[in-house]
């Protein structure tokens, strides 16, 4: 979705601007209420009516229009006859007084105007905005400085080095290079299946075989650095170096599976309260293996974490996002921003219907053009429609009174989440797992969801949803929320997504991936290749995407590590 | 809503009519006038794009049901539940096939001993002390005696290898769970 532009105009208001005052003076008319429509009325108390139809039957229309010429008003079936009776010319141009929308009265259609679109974005912004950061500063915008990308391939002396270090370089081989097996060490699959997704994260997988971080040359491990609480440490566990264990074990060529178990010893150490022997869950341990290898191998030089920048450990630079939340007073419309450094984002499953959708079913249940009312009429969640559920205004519930900085009470609010900047990796937590902690039970959500293969998130974008809020005027691009622009692409092509099958307490994790436009199933030790249906059928628990344009960011040290 | 054509309303109720066929024309007016804005801005792609992909993805998934993928190297049973899911009968993307439970063995990187994959979380767990089935009594005593016989008074007489065993066993008092994290683990640790 890009930044909305201005259809060319129609003849009618053409000539309107040409020859009239800009439409920008009809500012000091435009009325704005707090989340409410901005609109137009010469005095604030003025209540317009139409003439004709006063004069006809005392009934009002709803829809009221001004001329922009003499200010005449009227209702839309006196509209025409207003255009072409007039006097004179430019006539033809009116506004919806209640909805500050510009009406060609000749052509019978709603038309646009840039100016005119500045004009109610103005008066909306001076009288909503200013939004405040009041918990975290917002990330100070940072220019990305970009590196023209030059592609590289080995020379016959390179290219004869690789092959006979690697038989999978040559195009006979039977699968994809980095596919292996893992081994179930006992409950393990939900280590397993986290590991085979980051395996083949294209920018950790690079970040790792492009010898980013050498296990054999990382100070974390020599008996230098020690910790207290391991008296017996000599040496300390880094999993940034177990996993490039892992990395070279997978990328070998060697095709019998292989056991990680000196990562689950390392992640045993370092995650004391998640070690015991039994079934655990995916998301969990992704996020505890990414926090861990943060603290491994966080640069301290960089204190840009908090603000999301990556800049501190490869695990935030892949996939760390910012998000930014917006709390609106509903009685006064100030709104306070916050941002967040996320390192996914969990979904709620977005239940339209209870009853599940049948594969077997003949006949899909899908109509044409209809538009997802609360997920009403359809029978299947989509990722795209949980997404739009994330970024939807939410009312906040009446315990949850949000302290207003302008009314200087307690206020009814709304909020809204957005996403400010995207990385690199976008991973997807399908909440499929309820607790109930009133009840005391805790269920799984069966429900089916349909997933694209690509997908794009620039409605989801902070620009975006502000964009909305303000009613989708055209912005010039200076006046747009200044420290939002995306340099990157929105735009994502998936590679992995994590099922999860059966009960809450006995379940199987498994994963499928997707190289080379083929798609694996990787269930611990069985590697075997699938068809699209199955993977669009899963219940998919964990969701990756990667961009699908990646960009050199300018090296701002000298010696690049 | 209807009002019925017999009985005229009254006053009041006609004006309360028409105050809700007045809200309910603002309301109309209101998304018409917003889904005109984002046709006309050329800001509803992703609306399209997604009823295509619903579609899309509804007719594989039917066509995909009607028939099993084909057999070829990697049959395996979709949607396979159960721990240490295998294919039944069938071999992998490379040929192989795989018992149930892994028998590689491997070297405990805690207390040397070789163990088989498939059984090493449960080692490891006893091993390391931690989990609900970790005995913690065993650590707490030695650590009092290291320190009585460090003083210069022969406490506990312990043989040299039991004392390497001991000092293996690692953040005890931390490493006791109670078994809460089931499959579906609490969402609490993370932002968001």
């Amino acid at each position: 979705m890009s930044t909305p532009s201005a259809p060319p105009p129609c003849p009618h208001l053409a000539a309107h601007r040409l020859s009239s005052r800009p439409l920008r003076f009809l500012r000091r008319c435009l009325r704005v209420r707090p989340l409410g429509r901005p609109e137009i009325r010469r005095d604030p108390r003025e209540l317009p009516r139409c003439s004709p139809c006063a004069a006809a039957s005392p009934s009002q229309s709803p829809r009221l229009y001004a001329c922009l010429s003499c200010a005449a008003v009227f209702c839309p079936s006196h509209a025409a006859s207003h255009a072409s009776a007039s006097a004179g010319p430019g006539h033809q141009i009116a506004v919806d007084v209640d909805r500050a929308e510009l009406f060609c009265a000749a052509c019978g259609d709603q038309v646009y105007d840039p100016d005119f679109d500045h004009a109610v974005f103005l008066a909306q912004s001076s009288s909503l905005l200013p939004s405040t950061s009041s918990t975290s500063p917002s990330p100070a915008p940072r220019k990305r400085r970009r590196v023209d990308y030059r592609a590289w391939a080995p020379d016959p002396a390179e290219f004869a080095l690789m092959s006979s270090a690697d038989p999978t370089t040559s195009a006979s081989a039977a699968a994809p290079a980095g596919l292996r097996g893992l081994n179930n060490l006992g409950n393990t699959c939900f280590m397993n299946s986290v590991l085979q997704a980051l395996l083949h994260a294209p920018p950790l997988r690079n970040y790792f075989l492009g010898d980013r971080h050498n296990r054999f040359l990382c100070p974390r491990r020599t008996p230098v650095r020690h910790r207290a609480t391991e008296a017996d440490a000599a040496k300390v566990a880094c999993l940034a170096c177990d996993l490039d264990e892992i990395y070279s074990a997978a990328f070998s060529g060697e095709r019998m599976p292989y056991s990680p178990a000196k990562f689950l010893y390392s992640w045993w150490q370092h995650a004391s309260n998640l070690a015991s022997y039994e079934q655990q869950d995916a998301h969990e341990f992704f996020i505890s293996i990414l926090d861990h290898i943060h603290e491994n191998i966080k640069d301290d030089q960089h204190k840009s974490h908090a603000q999301g920048h990556g800049d501190c450990c490869i695990a935030h630079r892949v996939f760390s996002g910012i998000l930014r939340s917006d709390v609106t007073c509903t009685s006064c419309g100030f709104t306070s921003t916050t941002f967040e450094p996320c390192m996914d984002i969990s979904l709620d499953l977005d239940i339209g219907d209870n009853t599940p959708f049948g594969v077997a079913n003949t006949k899909p249940h899908v109509r044409n053009g209809e538009r997802g009312l609360a997920g009403m009429n359809s029978k299947v969640s989509t990722l795209m429609r949980c997404l739009e559920r994330f970024t939807r205004a939410e009312r906040l519930d009446a315990e949850q009174k949000f302290f207003c900085e302008r009314c200087d009470e307690r206020q009814e609010s709304l909020k809204q989440m957005s996403i400010r900047r995207l990385p690199l990796v976008s991973c997807f937590h399908i909440k499929r797992f309820e607790h109930s902690a009133v009840k005391k039970v805790s269920r799984k959500v069966d429900h089916c969801l349909q997933f694209p293969f690509s997908l794009d998130m620039a409605p989801y974008l902070s620009s975006s949803i502000l964009r909305s809020r303000y009613g989708n005027r055209i912005f010039p691009a200076e006046a747009s929320d200044a420290d939002a622009v995306s340099e990157l692409s929105s735009e994502f092509e998936i590679f992995a997504v994590i099922t999860h099958s059966g009960k809450l307490e006995a379940g199987h994790y498994v994963t499928y991936l997707r190289l080379n436009n083929h798609w694996y199933k990787c269930d611990d030790a069985w590697v075997t290749r699938v068809e699209e249906h199955t993977v669009r059928t899963s219940q998919a628990y964990m969701l990756f995407y990667v961009q699908k344009t990646l960009y050199y960011k300018a090296c701002e040290r000298a010696a690049a590590v | 809503m209807s009002s019925s054509n017999d009985a005229p309303l009254s006053p009041r109720s006609q004006l309360a009519l028409r105050c809700f066929e007045e809200l309910l024309d603002c309301a109309v007016a209101d998304v018409a006038s917003e889904c005109h804005r984002i046709a006309r801005l050329g800001l509803d792609r992703s609306v399209d794009a997604e009823e295509e992909e619903l579609r899309v993805w509804a007719a594989r998934a039917a066509a995909g049901g009607d028939h099993h993928h084909p057999g070829g190297f990697g049959v395996a049973e979709e949607g396979g539940a159960g721990p240490g899911g295998g294919s039944k009968g069938g071999v992998d993307v490379f040929g192989q096939t795989h018992p149930a439970i892994a028998a590689d063995v491997i070297e405990c990187m805690n207390c040397g001993r070789p163990v088989v994959a498939g059984r090493f979380a449960p080692h490891l767990e006893k091993c390391m002390g931690k989990g609900r089935k970790a005995r913690a009594k065993n650590t707490r005593s030695s650590t009092a005696g290291r320190t009585r016989s460090s003083n210069g008074i022969a406490a506990s007489s312990y043989s040299p290898y039991s004392n390497a065993a001991n000092t293996n066993r690692v953040n005890v008092p931390n490493g006791v769970t109670d078994g809460g994290c089931g499959t579906g683990g609490d969402h609490s640790s993370h932002v968001l």
